[in-house]
């Protein structure tokens, strides 16, 4: 009798690259509302809505003491007495941090799923990486990649995951400095409150998030039944159920606490919780994900919480 | 009997526990399916440490519990055929064991029965008495149990019919008033003479119990007498079981065992007796050693056969010793061709019959003829009166002498009116009587009736009231023809006409062959034996080969004594007499086990006044079931097994059969692919290569294996020698020498083949002939070496053994005319100069092909051969010659003995091989000046 759920082989970084594109070409060009004006700014198309450095214009005001007469607008002087500035919108690159989880555990596929958990996460996080590029945003992950903005950074993002250490648990937040967004894609089934611990120094140090959890089908639904011996991939422990029918109910109402509880703390910290599952599309998640980026969160998507 | 017990039926409570067992099988869990489970943490949560089992399948279930039944069971030790134990223990246990012949063929049985009974006597400690009927002496005193079954060990099944009563008066000896507890009879299941004595006895002893166990008896048939009839040997048996129809074989068998002919035992239902008629010509049943019944091995299913079945020796003696050159005119003419199929037959070696007739009563004839003696010398008559006492059969004819003798000649069988009586002719009214059709009384009835018999002189019987009855042929007007007077055991015959066709027509005919023949069949063989001991009367004669009990004879004569046997008697066998041959191997007296018409009856009980048990013979040895429950336990757990490792999906894992397949296909391509340069390389070599090329490296001597390993091993040692000494002498170095079958081996790598001829070897087949004569033409040449100079000493020319054979072995073959080596011939200067070949022997010449210029024959054979004989023959042994040893020294000596004759003898191989080699190269030297000259030199 074969097994319901089996580890898969770890999906080359080429082959999501160009799953990532395809999914990519499904969602409109994303442009992510920048929140907060981080000091680092450097020249971006994200008009910050303040007077800065930038092309598109912002306001005429008068012409103080002391300003370089360089910036003062002649033409619009011109029209009546008082001499005018103008001023144009501050425009700055937003840095969003992409991280998936390629612990052990996200290999796993069951015989509902369609695809592996870690290979629905990586190309979830390439698919928002070619969005995100292609909005100019600055695209980094966390203890792999630092954050470039070019327009082949999905490619590039590929190419570093590709040469990257085996990780697992949370990312390496280190390299992280100053404000900007982070995308975390995993199935966070640790418990929620040690996740909430290394979730939450991030979001007092104002980081906005993003937390996408992916799950099996068969995480979700339990169908085993009869006698059965369950191993955990990360640490090999085994639990044997004498009749897992039995617990699929309770199983179930765990598996859903966990999920309330974690997306409850991380709604408390201003972040948003998507879940999805690896039998549903995956442009359905990158939707929800580029909603929330945008400021515009998705409705209807069961990932909603 | 109920045929199934358990030895320990207490483990059967075991099965009581099954249904817990039921339940605990019930209980135990399946091996669980493995699954990979990331949310494992959120599973423990919940999941609480039950084990809850899961159901095994039911027939899982129903299969262990038959495998703990039958474990149960098998500890319970079932037992088929289980044997009661009930010994009364009140005394000690007297077995009465019969050892008879009938006993033999279930004696395993009858001793399993008995051992049976001593165990269960050994578990209640009584003591055991035990005794055999068939034994002479008699241990019956109550020992142990042990002892008992040393007794048992011991016994062995007699030839011989068991004699309880003595049996009976041994253990009423032994007991010595001791009360027996049980006392059983084991019985062959026949009655016997004596049995009513020996159960009143037993049941005197007043046993607590007395038990008769005894088999079937199915196979219990003897034979109870055999009978030699004109043309038929007559077969009796009896049989104890008389309860259903049987039929049964009858083989007679000679000296060696050989089956001569057989006959057919039919018993009907309720019969115990039937008669076998075994069909064969009478000189066949002269070689009757014996008779047995087929597939039966006792003393009562053999009947021995003595000299009393054999050839009759019979004597002719003749009152006129007669002319050589009227053979048909002699009296004994007809006589001895009509006896002589059927008897062994005794002329005197002198005419005076006073010599001649104790000479032939020494050799102790069964009968004798005397064709017209009228009157004997008077000193014969008391012994051959005594012969006649004893059994002999005197056969007389008529005749002129005999007639004319005078009347109180004692030796006829009745008073003959002096003088003959003649019938027909010149001075006769009387036409030649023929025969009257025979009486139905004597030896010739049934012949046919022998119309074509005229007599045309008798002598004539004085009438005396009892003349009728010894009549045993007369003519048609009631004349007695052949009259008959016994006398004790013996028999007085007289034919009253003559013996030779002077008087009658009658010894011309077959009837007269007939009447003869069946005369000597009636005549005693068994007054040999008498006669030998002279007037005593009674023979004592010593065991020559006795008969064991199954039926076989031995030359171990044992406890038996020799038997005193009477004249005329038919010996039975005794306790000091077992059956088997009396005499000596010239000689002997068969004593059966049976007297003739013995009728073999159940065993009667009712004579002893108690209660008797009857049962049976134990069956088959109690066989224990538990084996097979083991087994059987074994295979469900091997099942069980099986069963669990396919639930957990052992077999899973295997591979698809399409998948195998598809492995199997490659595997066997990757192999053909490993092998193809291999074979690729070895296609063009075939076996044996290597031989055939180290046959044309290298010229090999060969020589023919003839078969006979003496002659192929002087071959083997000839060639070595002459090889070596051509290796010495000349340039050629021949390689080994090399034994070739003329019947397979190529023979193309020979320049030449020799062949010594041997009476003794088996003929070579034509197709081997055949490759020879191809071998020859061919270009090959053969050298044939008698090796029989000097066999034929006389200097007749006489042809010799190995010449005949070599005439058989040329006889197909096309052969060039041959001559003696001329003197200028090749072989003579090939290479020494030679006047002739010598070998061990020096004589013969070396025939070769003669010489065209000598012959003018145009035969291929030379042409083909460049002028080389295709075969040389001579008769000097070259090979005996040529041998030498691994140390180098000649085999064998020449004859004479001569060092230099030997040292020709190699010359000559050597210019034989350098001929052989060169052909007419050498010839061509002689003519080298006048060559020289042709060209101009």
């Amino acid at each position: 009798m074969a097994s319901i759920g089996q580890i898969v082989q770890q999906t080359s970084g080429s082959e999501v690259l160009s799953r990532a594109q395809a999914r990519a070409a499904l969602v409109p060009d994303c442009m992510v509302e920048a929140k907060r004006i981080a000091n680092t700014v450097i020249a971006g198309w994200h008009g910050r809505r303040k007077r800065g450095i930038g092309e598109n214009f912002w306001q005429f005001r008068p012409y103080a003491e002391g300003e370089n007469f360089a910036a003062i607008d002649w033409r619009r002087s011109a029209r009546d007495d008082h001499t005018y500035v103008r001023d144009r919108e501050w425009e700055a690159a937003h840095t969003v941090w992409l991280w998936a989880d390629l612990s052990p555990s996200m290999m796993y596929k069951s015989t509902f799923g369609s695809v592996s958990k870690e290979s629905r996460a990586l190309v979830l996080m390439l698919a928002l990486a070619e969005i995100l590029a292609r909005s100019g945003e600055r695209i980094g992950c966390p203890g792999v990649m630092e954050p470039v903005s070019s327009r082949n950074a999905a490619e590039r993002l590929a190419t570093a995951i590709m040469h990257a250490p085996q990780t697992s648990g949370m990312p390496d937040t280190a390299m992280i400095r100053g404000n900007s967004d982070i995308v975390l894609i995993g199935d966070f089934l640790d418990e929620a409150d040690r996740i909430m611990e290394r979730i939450a120094p991030l979001a007092r140090r104002g980081m906005r998030g993003h937390v996408v959890e992916v799950a099996d089908p068969a995480e979700e639904t339990f169908p085993y039944t009869g006698r059965t011996e369950f191993t955990d991939p990360e640490t090999g422990e085994k639990l044997v159920s004498g009749r897992a029918e039995t617990v699929r109910e309770e199983y179930r109402r765990a598996y859903l606490l966990r999920r309330e509880t974690l997306g409850e703390a991380l709604r408390r910290l201003g972040w948003s919780f998507a879940f999805h599952r690896t039998d549903h599309l995956a442009s359905e998640a990158l939707v929800a994900v580029h909603g929330y980026l945008s400021g515009m969160p998705v409705t209807g998507y069961g990932g909603r919480s | 009997m109920s045929a199934f017990a358990f030895a320990s039926p207490a483990v059967l409570l075991g099965l009581l526990a099954l249904p817990i067992i039921w339940w605990l099988l019930r209980l135990t869990p399946p091996r669980p399916k493995t699954e990979v489970f990331p949310p494992l943490r959120i599973l423990a949560t919940v999941l609480k440490r039950e084990e809850t089992p899961a159901q095994s399948p039911w027939w899982l279930t129903l299969l262990r519990m038959a495998l703990a039944a039958a474990i149960i069971l098998a500890i319970a030790n079932p037992v088929m055929n289980p044997r009661a134990n009930s010994l009364n223990t009140a005394g000690p246990l007297v077995l009465v064991i019969d050892n008879s012949w009938a006993t033999a063929p279930d004696w395993d049985r009858r001793v399993r029965t008995a051992e049976a009974l001593i165990g269960d006597a050994e578990d209640a400690g009584i003591p055991v008495s035990i005794v055999f009927t068939a034994e002479t002496s008699y241990g019956a005193i109550p020992g142990s149990a042990a002892a008992a079954r040393e007794k048992l060990a011991a016994a062995r099944p007699e030839p011989l019919v068991p004699d309880r009563q003595r049996a009976a008066a041994a253990v009423t000896e032994a007991l010595n008033g001791t009360q027996p507890g049980s006392l059983v009879l084991l019985t062959d299941g026949i009655s016997g003479a004596s049995d009513e004595a020996a159960l009143a006895s037993l049941s005197s002893l007043a046993p607590a119990e007395m038990r008769i166990i005894e088999g079937d008896g199915a196979g219990t048939v003897a034979l109870s007498g055999a009978v030699n009839n004109a043309d038929s040997m007559s077969v009796m048996a009896t049989r104890l079981n008389t309860a259903s129809a049987q039929s049964l074989s009858v083989n007679a068998v000679d000296t060696q065992g050989r089956s001569l002919a057989s006959g057919t035992l039919s018993f009907s239902p309720g019969s115990g007796a039937a008669t076998a008629e075994i069909s064969a010509p009478f000189e066949l049943r002269n070689d009757f050693a014996r008779l047995q019944i087929a597939d039966r091995a006792t003393a009562g299913s053999v009947r021995l056969l003595d000299d009393g079945f054999k050839r009759r020796r019979v004597a002719l003696i003749a009152g006129d010793s007669g002319s050589d050159f009227q053979p048909l005119l002699q009296p004994l003419y007809y006589i001895s061709r009509a006896l002589q199929p059927y008897a062994d037959l005794i002329e005197p070696t002198t005419a005076d019959l006073a010599v001649s007739i104790p000479q032939i009563l020494q050799s102790n004839p069964s009968a004798m003829v005397m064709a017209d003696v009228g009157r004997l010398p008077a000193e014969v008559y008391e012994p051959l009166e005594q012969w006649i006492s004893r059994g002999g059969t005197l056969i007389r004819f008529a005749g002129p002498r005999l007639a004319a003798a005078p009347a109180d000649d004692p030796l006829v069988p009745v008073v003959l009116r002096q003088g003959e009586r003649a019938l027909g002719g010149a001075m006769s009214w009387s036409d030649p009587q023929s025969l009257a059709p025979f009486p139905p009384t004597g030896p010739f009835n049934g012949l046919p009736p022998a119309d074509d018999i005229t007599i045309a002189r008798q002598v004539l019987a004085e009438p005396t009231p009892d003349l009728a009855e010894r009549t045993w042929a007369s003519l048609e007007d009631g004349t007695p023809l052949v009259t008959t007077r016994e006398q004790e055991n013996g028999r007085i015959v007289l034919f009253h006409t003559s013996a030779e066709a002077t008087w009658s027509n009658m010894p011309l005919s077959g009837t007269f062959v007939e009447m003869l023949r069946r005369l000597v069949q009636m005549a005693r063989a068994g007054g040999a034996a008498s006669a030998a001991n002279g007037a005593e009367g009674a023979a004592v004669l010593p065991p020559y080969r006795l008969l064991t009990a199954d039926g076989s004879l031995t030359t171990e004569t044992g406890i038996a004594k020799p038997i005193a046997i009477e004249a005329g008697e038919t010996p039975v066998a005794a306790f000091d007499h077992p059956p088997g041959l009396y005499g000596t191997e010239d000689g002997f007296t068969a004593v059966n086990l049976l007297a003739p018409g013995t009728e073999l009856q159940p065993f009667d009980a009712s004579a002893a006044d108690m209660n008797v048990a009857r049962e049976g013979l134990i069956g088959e040895e109690a066989r224990s079931l538990r084996p097979f429950l083991f087994a059987a336990a074994f295979a469900l757990i091997l099942l069980d097994s099986l069963i669990v490792l396919f639930m957990n999906g052992a077999f899973s894992r295997l591979p698809r059969p399409s998948q195998s397949a598809t492995a199997g296909i490659a595997a066997i391509a990757a192999l053909t692919l490993v092998l193809q340069p291999g074979l690729s390389q070895a296609q063009d070599a075939k076996a044996g290569d290597e031989v055939i090329m180290d046959r044309l490296d290298t010229t090999h001597l060969a020589y023919v294996v003839t078969g006979e390993d003496e002659v192929d091993r002087i071959s083997e040692q000839g060639l070595q020698g002459l090889t070596q000494f051509l290796t010495y002498r000349t340039t050629l170095e021949p390689g080994e020498p090399v034994g070739v079958d003329i019947a397979t081996d190529e023979l193309s790598f020979y320049p030449i083949i020799y062949w010594p001829i041997s009476a003794d070897a088996p003929m070579p087949s034509p197709a081997a002939i055949s490759r020879i004569d191809a071998y020859m033409r061919n270009g090959g040449t053969v050298l044939f070496d008698t090796r029989d100079q000097f066999s034929s000493l006389d200097n007749s020319g006489a042809t010799t053994p190995n010449g005949e054979r070599l005439q058989a072995i040329l006889a197909n073959i096309d052969i060039p005319p041959l001559e003696p080596t001329p003197e200028d011939h090749v072989l003579a200067r090939s290479f020494y100069l030679l006047n002739d070949f010598p070998g061990r022997y020096a004589g013969s010449p070396l025939w070769v092909e003669a010489r065209q210029e000598a012959t003018q024959s145009g035969s291929e054979l030379s042409s083909s051969g460049d002028g080389v004989t295709p075969l040389l023959i001579t008769a000097n042994d070259f090979a005996g010659a040529w041998a030498i040893d691994a140390q180098g020294s000649p085999v064998l000596p020449t004859v004479p003995s001569d060092a230099m004759q030997r040292e020709y003898a190699y010359r000559a191989g050597v210019n034989i091989m350098m001929y052989m080699l060169t052909g007419n190269y050498k010839a061509d030297q002689v003519h080298v000046p006048a060559l020289l000259e042709r060209l101009g030199q």
